[in-house]
């Protein structure tokens, strides 16, 4: 609780369903394949009569904004439910999350964890890449090659990675 | 267990039928420190043991502070705690801390019922103390205020205080739908009153994570079914009758687990389970630790075998 780091759990890739406690929602989707299922969400939550603020595709940075304002003015018994590519939904996670909403009031749905945020921890920089965990890939913002470790910070929703050669003890990975 | 010999430094009652206590050392020195919402476990006489929460300040305090409603049925210790007076001598368990304040909330929302005030006012004092954002709603009896004149002081208009039921309900449903998202609540007070405001919450939308309660008057305990306690290193079954506690069973096999308020609100008599599901009646322990331990003062087991590791 409250570590910045945390080791990788497994986002749900299927239809967690609907969290029926809340008492107001908000869902926002990325992508067109994660759109049917925010939409199905959407039209649950206005058969149960509760309120609900969706934002479906759209500038993923505008939207991350718009989110940050709503999570500030959000009362208890909001409910946030994501869906989209894994880079997406942890992001929109650490907007939530930073503004004090707990995982239990979060419902996630990845529909694509190809793709992955890696945090360079020498310029800062973070990339989008197509890359797994404990595979190599290059930064953005200072071309190294980061070894992309099976860790994720909760604060700014990206996978750690370090210069490969930082890492090699005698041409051995640690 | 390691017990404090405290002296009663001050005995007065405070409002009808509650009597405000506090305990020192004998030189007059610096007692165990704790964090706001904690409780003792007192000596009632009679082999009773009671949870009471300090009211005092729990940096370095020189004094325990409690208050005691007598209940009139005489049963629980609550005639011998309002017995004491100055001079007298108490056993007192080290603070426990099962009540906190969580450090990451935004806000902390209190809820208050009768006595239930007391770790409340520990909460309101520490909130105020460090500059954090607090509200308190207190229900009580008409004529029973118990610290009223020193909540409004220290709340001013934070404090909403109520004798009548229907208001309550008024006070409660607004708090719930107006608190800002990382809001934790913490409730106190009888049964009834924590069964309510739970539910109201839960219907408002709060999650269990911010929710807290405590709970002092254990809820009646029904004597339970039969059960049979396999003790996982030595082999032996020990029956569990219908109205025997856990506890006492092992003890009377020759078992002794330490205990201190045998209710269910201490963690004394914490004990690891293996196999088998436990029938949990505690206060005590969290949510993610009910599958592996049971309180064997007052749980008991929904499986015919329960083994522990004892
Ligand atoms: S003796 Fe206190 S919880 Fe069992």
């Amino acid at each position: 609780m409250g570590s910045a780091h945390t080791s990788v759990p497994r986002w749900p890739t299927s239809d967690p369903g609907l969290d029926r406690t809340g008492r107001s929602y908000a869902i926002l989707s990325f992508g067109p394949d994660a759109r049917p299922t925010a939409e199905g969400w959407h039209r649950q939550v206005v058969e149960l009569g509760r309120p609900v603020w969706a934002r479906h595709g759209g500038s993923a940075d505008e939207v991350l904004a718009e989110l940050a304002e709503r999570v500030e003015a959000a009362r208890v018994g909001w409910r946030l439910m994501l869906a989209g590519p894994q880079a997406d939904v942890l992001a929109a996670r650490a907007v939530a999350t930073s503004g004090g909403l707990l995982d239990a009031e979060i419902t996630l749905l990845v529909t694509d964890d190809r793709h992955r945020r890696v945090w360079c921890s020498h310029c800062d920089t973070t990339t989008l890449a197509e890359v797994a965990t404990g595979d190599v890939t290059g930064c953005s913002g200072c071309g190294r090659s980061l070894l992309v470790h099976h860790h994720v910070s909760r604060r700014n929703a990206a996978y750690l990675g370090f210069m490969v050669d930082a890492e090699t003890i005698d041409g051995e990975a640690v | 267990m390691t017990t404090l010999a405290l002296v009663v430094g001050h005995s007065e009652e405070i409002a009808p039928g509650i009597r405000e206590l506090s305990f020192s050392r004998t030189d007059g020195g610096v007692l165990p420190a704790h964090p706001a919402g904690s409780h003792v476990v007192v000596d009632c006489g009679e082999g009773r043991r009671n949870a009471y929460s300090l009211t005092n300040p729990g940096a370095d305090p020189r004094e325990y502070r409690i208050a005691v409603l007598h209940k009139s049925d005489g049963a629980g210790g609550s005639g011998h705690m309002h017995s004491l007076r100055v001079g007298d001598t108490v056993t007192v368990s080290r603070p426990r801390s099962a009540f906190a304040p969580v450090s990451t909330a935004r806000r902390h929302l209190l809820v208050a019922g009768g006595i239930g005030i007391t770790p409340m006012l520990a909460h309101a004092r520490d909130a105020v103390r460090w500059g954090r954002d607090v509200d308190l709603i207190y229900v009580h009896r008409p004529g029973s205020e118990a610290f009223s004149d020193e909540l409004a002081a220290l709340l001013g208009d934070r404090l909403a205080e109520t004798t009548d039921e229907d208001e309550f309900g008024r006070l409660l449903d607004k708090a719930l739908t107006g608190q800002p998202i990382g809001t934790h609540l913490y409730v106190c007070g009888p049964g009834p009153l924590l069964d309510r405001v739970l539910a109201d919450a839960a219907a408002a939308g709060w999650p269990p994570e911010r929710l807290h309660l405590e709970r002092f008057v254990p809820a009646a305990l029904d004597p339970g079914r039969e059960f049979v306690a396999r003790l996982a290193r030595s082999g032996r079954d020990v029956r569990v009758p219908s109205g025997r506690s856990l506890l006492d069973a092992l003890h009377e096999a020759g078992v002794a687990v330490p205990n201190m308020c045998r209710q269910g609100v201490c963690g004394e008599c914490k004990v690891p389970v293996l196999a088998g599901t436990p029938l949990h009646r505690d206060e005590f322990l969290a949510d993610d630790e009910r599958g592996a331990a049971v309180m064997c003062c007052v749980s008991r087991s929904k499986t015919e075998t329960l083994e522990i590791d004892l």
